[in-house]
């Protein structure tokens, strides 16, 4: 019954074909016809005749385009009555007493019922199209954000290694090894930045558009916690990280570059964001449906005015009190953020007495694991 | 003094210069080509001992240039690959690549690739041979199918005892989850590879102290399995 007065898929039945329209009308009447023939045979008098016929009209309304049809289907409706279910039976007559007043106040009700379905039909397609149009713009505006902020990230690092670049070449004989070992090193820690900001970018890329979703496939989650960490590892040698995984052996559906991006991102962030050099905590705990991750650093926390727009990608965050320049991680928690809901996660940061804690979850498969 | 020769198959000058500056300051002989056709015309001319081929050549594709050359030659080919082509590292490998290295890379790294390769192509007949593996805690006994850790016996299931052991007799090279499941499962196995990484996450149990941070096995996701070297 629902699926009948629904106003979804106004758009894509039956158009604009006045063919289509008519035999809509003829096919809802015909039915209509036959029901009221039973009703009125079955309840022994005709007084029921009409009412079958005004949901017949509204069904019109509802399943044809425009104001036409409805209508229409009102006037051979009262007709039929007329016609059929009133005295005298198989003939048209309005010269009884009554019949004219009868009649009109039929087709006025009908007709004014099916004008206001197809109203309601109207504003229905307005309303939806206005949605699309505004998500449009939305996802218009987070790219155009996301850009910006990333163009300006990049900047950075890239003057910096030009500058340095250029000071060697400029007056590298005056320079001691010292300085030269100093310059050299400074641009190889801008370069690694920048080829990880790239590689948080590309893969953004590897999100599905439409639908926003990724290509999963089970991996083993220490394998993807394991290769996350030491490849993380390679980068920043100094890192250090206590992992902890469940003694479960554990398949989880996901894309791994990606996942491995996120732990990546969440660790690094730890590392120059806590401003401490006490080992960083990367655990993982199962529940019923799901796989919990936590990264959890012991230094000085999140700055409560920032907790809600963490993910947000705005601009570049300062880290707190660090002499490090080291450029936001804006961007990588943004990204985190939107990999984690690609796979159906939630993620979220909390501040411990000591440090801050981000949590991220990942849901679990149902099938079995195939045991040799 | 006969230093080996390596042959370096790579288009972008840059990435070139640098890998011959590093391979030559390491006591190597270094001879380079800038695509795939001059690569395999060297491969002849010049017999170097390992091949360093990258996957993105201007001309020929650097699959076709790697079956050409194992066409007529064993020599270890190592491939350079970018990070997100993984498909074409598995490939490569599959199709007789011995080893695989994704740019950016450090010169520590390529150097250990190198000499893995070089250890196992000359002395291929010597390992078949070889009777122990031994390495920071871990034993194997190849000759009395033995696994110690630490003086422990550990104790390993048939397929895991496989697994482990050809893993440890390519040692330092990475084997490709494919290469792994014909193997020990025959070649006619189901390519899917959860069971293999079933066994993986139990061996893991059995040898490592954390499965999280592996010391003796290492997981290549996407790509395979690779044993530290002894």
């Amino acid at each position: 019954m629902k699926r009948i007065f629904s106003l979804d898929e106004i758009d894509r039945f039956p158009g604009e074909s006045p063919r289509k329209n008519l035999a809509v009308v003829l096919v809802i009447l015909a039915v209509a016809t036959g029901l009221t023939s039973i009703l009125v045979r079955l309840s022994y008098n005709s007084a029921s005749a009409g009412i079958v016929y005004v949901l017949a009209v509204v069904l019109t309304a509802r399943y044809t385009e425009g104001y036409l049809w409805g209508v229409l289907a009102s006037l051979i409706a009262m007709l039929l009555v007329n016609f059929a279910f009133t005295y005298p039976f198989m003939s048209l007559n309005f010269s009884i007493e009554g019949y004219v007043v009868t009649f009109a106040g039929m087709l006025a009700v009908s007709a004014m019922t099916s004008a206001l379905m197809t109203r309601l039909k109207k504003q229905s397609r307005e309303l939806r199209q206005h949605d699309k149009v505004l998500m449009e713009a939305e996802k218009e505006s987070m790219r155009a954000n996301l850009l910006r902020a990333v163009s300006h990230d990049l900047r950075t690092p890239l003057t910096g290694i030009i500058g340095m670049t250029n000071a060697y070449l400029e007056s590298g004989e005056q320079m001691t090894e010292e300085m030269k070992k100093t310059l050299i090193t400074g641009i190889s820690d801008d370069a690694n930045w920048l080829l990880n900001m790239v590689e948080n970018l590309l893969s953004v890329t590897r999100i599905r558009e439409g639908d926003v979703k990724v290509a999963t496939t089970p991996e083993l989650l220490e394998e993807v916690v394991s290769e996350a960490v030491s490849r993380l590892r390679k980068r920043l040698p100094e890192t250090k990280v206590c992992v902890q995984v469940p003694d479960e052996v554990l398949l989880v559906p996901m894309d791994a570059v990606l996942i491995e991006q996120v732990l990546m991102n969440l660790i690094e962030n730890a590392v120059y964001h806590s401003g401490v050099k006490d080992a960083i905590e990367l655990t993982v705990e199962k529940e019923t449906d799901r796989v919990l991750f936590h990264v959890r650093d012991f230094g000085v926390g999140i700055a409560p005015d920032r907790m809600e727009s963490l993910f947000d990608g705005v601009g570049s965050l300062k880290p707190n009190g660090s002499t490090d320049a080291h450029r936001g991680m804006g961007i990588g928690l943004t990204i985190c953020k939107t990999i984690v809901e690609a796979h159906d996660g939630v993620i979220w940061a909390v501040n411990r007495e000591q440090g801050a804690e981000f949590i991220f979850s990942l849901p679990l498969a149902t099938e079995e694991i195939p045991y040799e | 003094m006969n230093k080996p020769t390596i042959l370096i198959i790579e288009d972008e000058k840059n990435i070139g210069n640098y890998m011959e500056t590093i391979v030559t300051s390491n006591g190597y002989k270094a001879v380079c080509a800038a695509n795939g056709v001059s690569g395999l015309s060297m491969c002849t001319s010049h017999r170097p001992d390992l091949i360093l081929l990258d996957l993105g050549l201007p001309d020929i594709d650097g699959m076709e240039v790697l079956e050409r050359i194992r066409g007529f030659s064993a020599v270890p080919v190592i491939v350079i690959s970018a990070r997100t082509q993984e498909k074409e590292k598995v490939e490569a490998l599959d199709a007789g690549a011995d080893d695989y290295i994704t740019k950016p890379f450090g010169s520590e790294e390529l150097m250990a690739r190198i000499r893995t390769a070089m250890r196992h192509s000359v002395q291929t007949v010597q390992i078949a041979n070889s009777l122990i593996y031994c390495c920071d805690g871990l034993k194997i006994d190849f000759e009395k199918r033995l696994v110690t850790l630490d003086g422990q016996n550990v104790h390993l299931t048939q397929i895991e005892y496989k697994l482990v052991s050809l893993l440890a007799r390519n040692a330092g090279r990475v084997l490709t989850y494919d290469c792994i499941l014909k193997e020990i499962w025959g070649p006619f196995a189901d390519t899917d590879n959860q069971i293999l990484r079933v066994n993986m996450a139990n061996i893991r149990r059995k040898l490592e102290k954390n499965p999280a941070e592996p010391h003796y096995i290492f997981t290549e996701i996407g790509v395979g399995y690779r044993m530290r070297e002894n």
